[in-house]
């Protein structure tokens, strides 16, 4: 005994980690061989017999799952963008570059007091936030992100995703109500005064693109803009594209239209007595809105995931890992080790100032990029999937940025101003859109 | 042109876009040091030494050499000279007073040369006509003013910068340059030589002895500051005793033994009863 406890003291540190990490990660890992093979093949059996409730479950999951990050990548983008337009440099302390400006907004807000006012009609002030939050993500569920990435391809999507954003009205008006507090209620009924009046627009100018598409389920309509940039409906619908983006900024309640939420007007409108994540809630709905919003746009009017031109793609390789068999396994056993000790080996070779563990630590770096650019690009060209959704990706982030631009450049409108311009400008142009579509669709049908 | 609607959207966009693809101008200040001028001096403030006395002995070389003449001074010096303020007019409660009196049209009452006893300027008047009023012959000016009073008065130097159109920081700090023009009335100017063979001489227990005497110590003035305690240059070698000078005239009856009393007498012979600013 003595023995041992001599030899374990003369260990360092990372040698009793790795000493009593090993064998403990080889038990677990035996455990966890033995625990899959018994209960995989009833649990597939299980999972194949509900498919769509899986299906569901997992899509819905995944979409409030990369709502996090969409809305920090936005936020980010949002002080990073706004600040190089004003010849500033943005954040730049937390994390390289600033990078986790957002995340740091996001713990700022968790940490506040959540504070609930005498009064207030708490379930329903409680629950507001998420309405509101709810509303906006339901619309990602019928958008296609990429050929086969949707979570329900509704034959109705297009209906679906208006009739969920008109909910957030719902959640705006719960807020006012229930906060107890007449400047909140004045807030909420402006808000709502605007988030209608601005739905109808709205609505009324994808009915070109549906009356073009002859169904509203966006992934159809993305399918019939395949081709180049010159089939997509923007060239058909600019109208309809102008309305939309117009009426979709006041959706989003972005910066010209943001009337509901203008801090500076009545007290932050329907959030005055909103405080802590409760409050933050509104905002990140209202930046996962903007995602949704551009990426509405891209599926109407710029092809969704479509490429802009004929995307010459000659590589046509279908490398299942499944069918290397055993041989996937010393693949993953041993290639990790091996190119670590590969990637070091030059580093440790050609440089005495850099130690064993430090050539290591490079090459363990290197070894991991590699790996990832080799898999996604493995990802890249085996499936379909992944060029789309870079490719929607890629659309929707510009129209995010022309969003934040947009916050950067003009001012906000005055609240008739934007009420006039909504029933006297949008409203009239939206119907002339659809008359005139209407008619050129039965003379291209009928001559 | 500007009746296209939407025109003025797209401009703004075109100019934010631009502003995005600019460099930024901020300055990562505890980073990076900001870009200044090395002859910028920031704020301009006085500095006091470890004795809490006032460094500035109101040479006048900074507001002479300030572009812009925003240095200004009023107070009083280390010496009692002078009144010495610094820094912006509007800074100082009796610099506003002016300021307020210049902005209402008034006459602006001149502090410092009213102050300071006003002196007959016919004299200083009959020595500009002579010169012409022509500042390049400053130093002949102000050689014939203290000729005239036997220094040089404030209100004189005042003067001679209305009538001549020279700063009157440009005057002080000639006048301050030259040794033989004095700003102090009727001083004296006790001098010891240090020579090697005055000191071998005694020369150093005759300066103890008069500096005790008067009160001071080399290269001080006295407290009245009306006499002052100087070396002389070097005299030629080969002295029987130590050569001691009253302005600048040798005083050879002064030995190391009698060095005291002949101290003692100087200052009585000069009692101190005329106030010195």
């Amino acid at each position: 005994m003595t023995a041992v406890t001599g030899y374990w003291n003369r260990l360092s540190v990372p040698s009793k980690v790795l000493l009593v990490a090993i064998p403990t990660l080889v038990v677990l890992g035996a455990v966890a061989t033995v625990a899959l093979a018994i209960l995989v093949p009833p649990l597939v059996d299980f999972l194949a017999a509900n498919e769509d409730l899986v299906r569901f479950l997992l899509a819905a999951t995944i979409i409030i799952v990369i709502t996090i990050p969409t809305a920090f990548v936005i936020i980010y983008l949002e002080l990073k963008v706004i600040a190089r337009m004003n010849l500033r440099v943005g954040p730049d302390r937390v994390g390289p570059w600033g990078t986790a400006q957002s995340l740091a907004h996001g713990f700022k807000f968790l940490s506040k007091e959540d504070f609930t006012p005498r009064g207030v009609d708490v379930p329903i002030f409680t629950l507001a936030p998420v309405a509101v939050f709810l509303a906006t993500i339901m619309g990602l569920l019928v958008i296609p992100f990429a050929p086969g990435l949707v979570a329900q391809d509704l034959n109705i999507a297009l209906l679906y995703f208006f009739a969920m954003g008109g909910l957030s009205v719902v959640g705006l008006m719960m807020a006012g109500w229930a906060s107890f507090n007449k400047y909140s209620l004045i807030g909420a009924l402006r808000a709502a005064a605007q988030a209608i009046s601005y739905e109808i627009p709205l609505t009324l100018s994808v009915v070109g693109v549906v009356i073009l598409a002859g169904t509203m389920s966006l992934n159809t309509i993305v399918e019939q803009q395949a081709g180049s940039f010159l089939d997509w409906n923007v060239w058909k619908q600019p109208l309809g594209l102008l309305i939309f983006f117009i009426a979709a900024t006041a959706e989003a309640n972005r910066t010209p239209l943001d009337m509901t939420e203008a801090d500076q007007e009545i007290v932050a409108g329907f959030a005055t007595e909103y405080s802590g994540m409760r409050y933050g809630f509104f905002f990140f709905a209202e930046y996962v809105n903007v995602f949704v919003i551009s990426a509405l746009t891209v599926v109407l009017f710029f092809g969704g995931w479509n490429a802009p031109f004929d995307w010459p793609f000659p590589v046509q390789v279908t490398l299942d890992p499944a069918s290397l068999g055993i041989g996937l396994l010393f693949l993953v056993a041993v290639v990790p080790v091996l190119g670590t000790i590969l990637l070091a080996l030059p580093f440790w070779l050609l440089s005495s100032r850099i130690s064993t563990l430090q050539a290591l630590a490079i090459g363990f770096v290197l070894f991991n990029l590699l790996a990832v650019g080799a898999l996604l690009g493995w990802a890249f060209i085996s499936f379909d999937w992944v060029v789309g959704l870079l490719w929607m990706m890629l659309k929707s982030y510009v129209f995010v940025f022309v969003f934040v631009q947009m916050r950067a450049t003009f001012p906000r409108v005055r609240v008739d101003q934007l009420m006039g311009f909504a029933w006297k400008w949008l409203l009239p142009a939206a119907l002339l859109n659809i008359f005139v579509t209407a008619i050129a669709v039965s003379l291209v049908a009928n001559g | 042109m500007s009746m296209v609607p939407g025109l003025g959207l797209l401009k703004g966009m075109a100019l934010t876009l631009r502003r995005f693809f600019q460099p930024a101008v901020t300055i990562k200040y505890p980073e990076v040091d900001p870009d200044i001028a090395v002859k910028n001096r920031g704020r301009l403030q006085l500095l006091y030494d470890e004795h809490g006395t006032l460094k500035c002995e109101t040479c006048f070389q900074c507001a002479q050499a300030c572009p812009i003449e925003c240095i200004d001074m009023g107070g009083t010096d280390t010496k009692g000279r002078y009144a010495v303020h610094w820094g912006a007019a509007e800074t100082y409660g009796e610099r506003r007073e002016e300021s307020a009196l210049r902005r209402a049209g008034r006459e602006v009452p001149d502090a410092p040369s009213t102050r300071f006893d006003p002196v007959n300027l016919d004299a200083v008047d009959a020595i500009l006509e002579d010169h012409d009023h022509d500042p390049h012959r400053m130093l002949s000016i102000l050689e014939a003013t203290q000729a005239e009073f036997g220094h040089l008065p404030v209100a004189a130097l005042k003067h001679i910068s209305h009538r001549t159109g020279a700063w009157y920081a440009m005057i002080y700090g000639t006048a301050s340059y030259y040794r033989h023009l004095r700003f102090e009335r009727t001083v004296e100017e006790v001098a010891v030589c240090r020579c090697t063979a005055c000191l071998m001489a005694g020369g150093g227990r005759v300066a103890q002895a008069i500096g005790a005497s008067l009160g001071t110590e080399l290269g001080r003035p006295t407290p009245d500051g009306r006499i002052r305690f100087t070396w002389c240059p070097t005299h030629l070698p080969g002295a029987p005793a130590p050569l001691v000078t009253v302005d600048g005239e040798p005083q050879p009856e002064v030995t190391v033994a009698n060095a005291a009393t002949w101290a003692q007498a100087l200052a009585g012979e000069h009692p101190a009863t005329r106030t010195v600013h």
